[in-house]
């Protein structure tokens, strides 16, 4: 079983280049442009990262995200939730750079193999931005009454949430 | 992120707003708790954590978006846009039905489950301007259409499993097959959300 994991990164490679190798010779001028574009999109995402860690990395170094984790550790206790994934659960719907700085700031804090951060990559993994990408997506073509879009984005995040906990305490293992 | 005008003004509204939350906040806590002293360093050092980390994802993302831009290209996405369509003919009905915008929601679903975001986004856009037939309100398929973009079944995190490795993790993989089985079972879940409530409230559009 754990093979599996370990086989899709090299086999995706292995299907590009088969496929590279079967198609004409533009495919690498393809696979050029694509990995600048990857390389602009990080430069461009460096600024709001930037804001967005500094602003987490006061949140945890002031206390306030222990805190807010201690506020709501009955009710996640109660959802079979640990609490310290707290930050990252209020900033993942909003914001991909947000959930992003609060997710490493999550795994620097309590160690990159505890059971938190195995949640924590499982909830990243698994979730989206619901919010950006619901009034993204709307916004672009000026739609104004979406409807149950945003009752059902977050019946499917809070889902999300739950089964990965669930999920979570199948697979992890110390 | 290609985005453009009013989509693009409103998303960064967010993240401004994201950002100040949090630094008052933390400002307001630190100051109640005597605790000021601890925020010069931790600022400094989230600065160059931004950096360290935009380092660190810079390879995958040259890399994942060279692979994706080649699979596009040599017709991969293709086919896998074809492998998914009787799938998606269930969660689209009047799309598939009339054939308006189909083409555009494969190509997005698609480039969500391999993680490129940034290409779906588009995609997205230009499903939902075919689907769109003038008029403020959603009609199911693009409100299906935004509820499946906002959880995507996810076949490699790339990212994700970058910032595993960089932050020491000592199986970074180890999370890939309860990613495949929490994201695929939301994206369901997703569909059959959006296609059961329509029927419970009599259509309004």
């Amino acid at each position: 079983m754990s093979a599996v994991p370990e086989y899709v990164l090299p086999s995706i490679l292995f299907i590009a280049a088969l496929a590279a190798l079967r198609s004409d010779a533009s495919a690498f001028d393809a696979f050029l442009d694509g990995a600048g574009e990857g390389l602009r999109t990080t430069a461009k995402l460096l600024p709001s990262l930037c804001a967005l860690i500094v602003a987490t990395s006061m949140m945890f170094a002031s206390g306030l995200a222990d805190a807010l984790a201690e506020l709501l550790s009955g009710a996640f206790a109660a959802l079979g939730l640990p609490s310290a994934i707290t930050p990252l659960l209020i900033t993942r719907p909003i914001s991909g750079s947000a959930s992003t700085a609060a997710y490493t700031e999550l795994i620097s804090h309590s160690g990159p193999d505890s059971f938190v951060s195995f949640l924590a990559s499982v909830i990243m993994g698994s979730s989206d931005t619901v919010v950006y990408v619901v009034s993204v997506y709307f916004s672009s073509v000026g739609i104004k009454r979406t409807r149950h879009a945003m009752p059902a984005a977050f019946a499917v995040m809070i889902f999300c949430i739950l089964f990965s906990a669930f999920i979570c305490r199948i697979f992890y293992k110390v | 992120m290609r985005l453009r005008g009013h989509a693009a003004g409103k998303a960064f509204f967010m993240l401004g707003k994201c950002f100040s939350v949090i630094t008052i906040l933390s400002f307001i806590y630190a100051a109640f708790t005597n605790n000021i002293g601890a925020l010069s360093g931790a600022i400094l050092d989230g600065a160059e954590k931004a950096v360290a980390l935009s380092y660190s994802l810079l390879g995958v993302m040259c890399l994942w978006g060279g692979i994706m831009s080649l699979m596009t290209a040599a017709g991969m996405i293709r086919r896998l846009s074809r492998a998914l369509r009787p799938a998606l003919r269930l969660a689209f009905p009047y799309a598939f039905s009339s054939g308006v915008g189909a083409d555009e929601i494969t190509a997005c679903v698609s480039a969500n489950m391999l993680g490129v975001g940034n290409a779906a986004t588009p995609l997205a856009i230009s499903a939902m301007k075919k689907l769109q037939s003038g008029g403020e309100d959603a009609f199911d398929d693009m409100v299906t259409l935004a509820v499946l973009g906002a959880s995507p079944p996810n076949i490699f995190p790339s990212t994700l499993i970058a910032l595993r490795r960089a932050a020491g993790c000592a199986d970074p993989y180890a999370v890939i097959i309860p990613i495949w089985i929490v994201s695929a079972s939301c994206a369901v879940l997703a569909v059959t959300i959006c296609r059961i409530v329509p029927r419970l409230f009599r259509r309004r559009v």
